[in-house]
């Protein structure tokens, strides 16, 4: 069996609106089958790549190849093939949940679309079903959207921040949605600026800022690149300087009050700190011990942290 | 279902779940006509209360006064004096005095030209006015030539084809009909379109493969039922509670809504492809409808504008609407020649969507 073809490839894509380079020089692959997110924060250009991938958006140049068609002279083509999550909060406010998926069954006529009855269970929206739109809470347009997405039984799904603004539950009854997704074969797209998120649920993970791609990797891989140490953090007064030469420290990033101490041997670190402290009689506010994660790998990277 | 329809069925359903658009669509043209036919509807034919002050007593006056009394349908005749009658005038209990001088008859008999005198309010109805002046010249010309008594080469039989005189609602009836049109395209076209548009619902159709001209078909097709259901509460209101005869037929008036709706609409579409925001599309449709609402012969006819807004009244499409429908419904004096009406919001109509398809923002 040979080489299968990838579901989206994004090659040296460039975007400029007025005077700010949203996206500069991004390339990436998705292979079929994987989940596949853009992680970065707000303003990384995540959101314009992916509109320019789905075909709302025009590149200034670059390639866009999503299932060996070209955007955005196959738009039309591809948008029968795909699955976009969008974030409308007033689509149809008075029209039920039922009336809205009926209604989108309608646009795709050339495809076989999946009931609107599977798409209600997919979500579990199944209780909501004759609930006028603009009566759901957040987290259930949302649900409802990537039903939406869903109609076509597309080969590839995007999803823009999906859960943004949703509280934890909710957020996890998403995942659940998105991880059954791939059960089915489907490949997924997604930008997210939570690190979780990404750690959860990608098989690989694009880090993005300021309109690049940074790198690129499963979220287990991107950590041990660079982490073999545990991180140390810790409210640390302004002007105290001098963290990455404790014992046993490699380096030490600073994020506003925030001291971050990676080490290869935490207990040496934590006793060195502890001492320092102590002889300075300070105290230690907001000890965090953990192995470093996804944001420890942008902040590295960046030297900025991934939430506002 | 077709898809277009489909849309249609949805945008209708949107539309009548929304009870305050609901209200406001409707009610706002049923309370106009309600109102101005309230006001303005007689029984059906208009008769004018005149006062008649016969200060003379010879002969001509008399013969005057009889014709006056007698002789003019339209005019319900008390004499008086003049004090009581002018007064009478000034409140509002007649709509015009006529007095016959002293002398009147000595004058006359005298080979000279005596004067008659006629009071009148012409703020109050113009047109009224107008009409009244008229009769009461006729009556006098009438006796004037009369009194040469050489053989007139022509005379005139008037022969009314209405069942009645045209009254003010007749003539407000098709205004305020044109007017509603004219804020379907306006109002309940632009700005809810630049509203779909800013809450990003275009743009999620658009991530379909939905055909853009599908989207606004099935838009087009819910905005001009919603017109004609309001053209068919106006002409019902209007037939039925105030005796407006429709002379022309359904059919005609049908296909000149339609057509005025689609006219409209297109400008809405051609106003929501250039405003930025709701704000911007409500501002430009406010200064567009107010103009038009006052010049295109909606309250009143424009021959009473002044002369130098002659050319604007020419370049309203409202003027061609309102005419129009004056002339099927109601049989009123025509501005233009029908088929002038026809082209003219037909051309409108045209431009206005093929610029609003160049043009058109999706996000």
């Amino acid at each position: 069996m040979g080489m299968q073809e990838p579901a989206i490839v994004v090659e040296d894509l460039h975007k400029t609106y007025g005077a700010t380079k949203a996206v500069d020089g991004i390339s990436f692959t998705v292979g079929l089958g994987e989940i596949f997110g853009m992680l970065g924060p707000n303003g990384a250009g995540k959101s314009t790549t992916i509109e320019i991938v789905e075909g709302l958006r025009v590149a200034d140049s670059g390639v866009v190849t999503v299932l060996g068609l070209k955007q955005p002279r196959a738009a039309r083509a591809i948008k029968s093939r795909i699955g976009i999550q969008l974030q409308t909060t007033s689509l149809y406010p008075r029209l039920t949940v039922t009336e809205i998926l009926d209604l989108f069954h309608q646009f795709y006529p050339n495809r076989q679309t999946l009931s609107t009855e599977q798409l209600i269970s997919m979500v579990d929206l199944s209780e909501k079903k004759d609930t006028r739109s603009k009566q759901l809470s957040g987290g259930q347009k949302q649900r409802l959207s990537v039903a939406l997405a869903m109609v076509n039984d597309p080969d590839i799904v995007f999803l823009d921040e999906p859960t943004t603004g949703m509280d934890p539950q909710a957020r996890r009854a998403l995942w659940d949605v998105v991880e059954g997704l791939k059960r089915q074969g489907k490949t997924i797209l997604l930008t997210t600026h939570y690190m979780e998120e990404a750690e959860q649920l990608c098989d690989r993970v694009a880090i993005v800022d300021h309109g690049h791609v940074i790198e690129v990797g499963s979220p287990r891989e991107l950590v041990q690149r660079h982490f073999s140490e545990i991180a140390i953090s810790f409210q640390a007064p302004d002007g105290a300087d001098g963290y990455q030469a404790l014992a046993g420290a490699s380096h030490a990033v600073r994020e506003e009050g925030k001291v971050t101490v990676y080490s290869n041997d935490a207990p040496r670190t934590m006793a060195a700190l502890l001492e320092r402290e102590s002889v300075n009689g300070g105290a230690l506010r907001d000890l965090n011990v953990h192995s470093a994660t996804l944001e420890d790998v942008f902040l590295k990277l960046t030297g900025r942290a991934l939430r506002d | 279902m077709p898809t277009v329809l489909s849309l249609y069925v949805a945008n209708m359903k949107e539309f009548i779940r929304d009870r305050a658009a609901l209200f406001w669509t409707f009610a706002f043209p049923i309370v106009f006509i309600v109102m101005f036919g309230a006001i303005f509807s007689g029984s059906g034919s208009h008769t004018y209360n005149v006062g008649l002050v016969n200060q003379d007593d010879g002969p001509v006056s008399a013969t005057l006064a009889n014709t006056f009394e007698h002789h003019v349908s339209s005019f319900d005749v008390k004499s008086g004096d003049f004090d009581t009658e002018m007064n009478a005038l000034k409140q509002g209990d007649l709509d015009l005095v006529i007095v016959l001088p002293a002398g009147l008859s000595q004058t006359v008999a005298a080979g000279h030209t005596a004067q008659a005198q006629m009071y009148l309010d012409p703020s109050r109805s113009p047109t009224d006015a107008q009409t009244a002046e008229s009769i009461v010249s006729a009556v006098l010309d009438g006796y004037n030539k009369a009194a040469i008594k050489a053989t007139q080469p022509l005379a005139l039989n008037v022969n009314s084809i209405t069942s009645h005189s045209l009254s003010s609602i007749d003539f407000l009836m098709p205004g305020i009909l044109a007017m509603s049109l004219m804020q379907l395209g306006l109002f309940a076209t632009a700005t809810p379109l630049v509203s779909l548009r800013e809450e990003g619902v275009l743009r999620r159709l658009g991530a379909t493969p939905l055909p853009r001209w599908q989207l606004i078909s099935g838009q087009l097709l819910m905005r001009l039922t919603i017109g004609l259901v309001q053209a068919a509460l106006i002409i019902g209101l209007s037939v039925s509670m105030f005796h407006v005869h429709i002379q022309g037929n359904y059919l005609a008036l049908a296909g000149m809504t339609v057509l005025g709706a689609l006219s409209f609409i297109g400008l809405g579409y051609l106003i929501a492809a250039f405003a930025k925001s709701v704000e911007s599309a409500s501002g430009i449709s406010s200064a567009v409808n107010f103009p038009m609402m006052f010049l295109s012969g909606v309250f009143f006819p424009v021959a009473l504008l002044p002369a130098f807004l002659a050319p604007v009244v020419k370049a309203l499409p409202l003027t061609y609407l309102a005419d129009g429908f004056r002339q099927i419904s109601v049989g009123g004096t025509p501005l233009f020649p029908i088929w002038v009406d026809v082209a003219v919001l037909a051309g409108w109509g045209i431009v206005c969507t093929a610029l609003a398809a160049r043009f058109f923002k999706w996000e």
